[in-house]
């Protein structure tokens, strides 16, 4: 227990306080409290309020930009390659339609155009039944190589069935544009 | 519990300022200015001394982040950072801490035959004659009749401030009244 009771004695304590002179210079005063208001902290702003700041710092707006490339590039990498059967159907149904390319022509192209339509016939139907099992991966399809097309061109012509040799031909043309086929053709006749 | 219209404790104004309330501290500084300043010139005796540790004593307040701890008031943390200022002052250049000094009251306790009420009110009122008898206290006495005086601290708070026991501080503030009280009196018979 602490004894903080006015003593006798505070009429001594009050003597002087009366007595008391002494201010600080007005130059302290003046140092002291600009000082004061200079440093005084910062209020303390929302929590919204510090994000949008931390935003607008430069070296925030790099680590959020490094994070949203890093973000981007892994998405990229992990996106699952698009199913194969989705670009062929693109592509078969931005082409012109084969009737329509088919109707002016000349009979021999006419017949090029429903051959290729009867060979694609499997193909389509196979590639709905893979749409309809939601397959993401490419169902291979199993075009004969060059070779192959050719030799099947020499049996024809040796079957005696050169229309339908001729088709083939026609249709090797169009899938290897570049290269010589009549001189392949030969080459293989040969041999 | 504080009424309403009750002006706000200096540790609330403390923890204004310290939440951006540049005018809290305005508050704050003009209850205390004058109590510090007075206290510094005093015990230091030195006007320009004094300055300059009231100045570090509010700059170090106005850049510290800590506030007064336990129980300790706002006012008594003050008082003791000045006080700590001064006695690194005078370690700092090699001047002998007289507070620090020694010292037996009773050696120094002398009958104190000016406690009447008719000598009491023909004490002194010549500033020099009380600065003079405030000066003729011996240190320890002096600090703590002027954290009395200036401070309008609690003889537990002064105990506190100090560092020295609550008895003790009770006897230096008992015999530099007396004496304060023989030597203005004195003053007064010459």
């Amino acid at each position: 227990m602490t004894d903080s009771r006015p003593t006798p004695d505070d009429d001594l304590l009050q003597h002087f306080r009366q007595h008391s002179t002494g201010e600080p210079p007005a130059s302290l005063d003046a140092f002291i409290l600009n000082t004061a208001r200079r440093e005084a902290p910062a209020p303390q702003p929302s929590l919204l309020q510090r994000w949008l700041h931390a935003c607008q710092q430069p070296r925030w707006q790099m680590a959020f930009a490094t994070v949203a490339g890093v973000a981007l590039m892994i998405g990229v990498v992990m996106r699952e390659p698009v199913p194969q059967q989705e670009i062929s159907t693109a592509t078969f149904s931005a082409a012109p339609p084969p009737q329509a390319f088919s109707a002016p022509a000349p009979a021999p192209m006419a017949r090029m155009a429903v051959a290729p339509k009867a060979d694609r016939a499997p193909l389509q139907a196979e590639m709905a039944d893979t749409s309809a099992a939601k397959l993401s991966k490419r169902a291979p399809v199993a075009l004969p190589s060059l070779e192959e097309g050719l030799q099947e061109i020499l049996d024809l012509r040796a079957a005696g069935q050169t229309q339908a040799a001729d088709e083939k031909l026609l249709a090797l043309y169009k899938r290897f544009p570049n290269d010589d086929l009549p001189a392949r053709l030969e080459a293989l006749h040969k041999r | 519990m504080p009424a309403p219209n009750d002006p706000p404790s200096d540790e609330a104004l403390l923890t204004r300022y310290r939440t951006g309330d540049a005018a809290a501290f305005e508050a704050l500084y003009a209850r205390h200015r004058q109590g510090l300043y007075r206290f510094l010139v005093a015990l230091s005796n030195k006007a320009e001394l004094a300055e300059e540790i009231y100045q570090e004593t509010w700059l170090s307040l106005i850049r510290s982040s800590t506030q007064p701890q336990g129980r300790a008031s706002f006012r008594t943390w003050l008082f003791q950072i000045a006080r700590n200022r001064l006695i690194d002052y005078w370690r700092k250049h090699g001047i002998h801490n007289p507070l620090h000094d020694s010292y037996d009251e009773q050696l120094h306790a002398q009958p104190d035959d000016s406690a009447g009420p008719e000598q009491q009110l023909s004490l002194s009122r010549d500033q020099a004659r009380l600065d003079a008898a405030l000066q003729g206290l011996p240190e320890d006495q002096r600090e703590v009749f002027l954290l009395r005086l200036h401070g309008d601290l609690e003889v537990p708070q002064i105990a506190a401030l100090t560092g020295a026991p609550l008895e003790t501080v009770k006897s230096r503030l008992r015999y530099a009244q007396q004496k304060l009280r023989r030597l203005l009196a004195e003053e007064i018979r010459v």
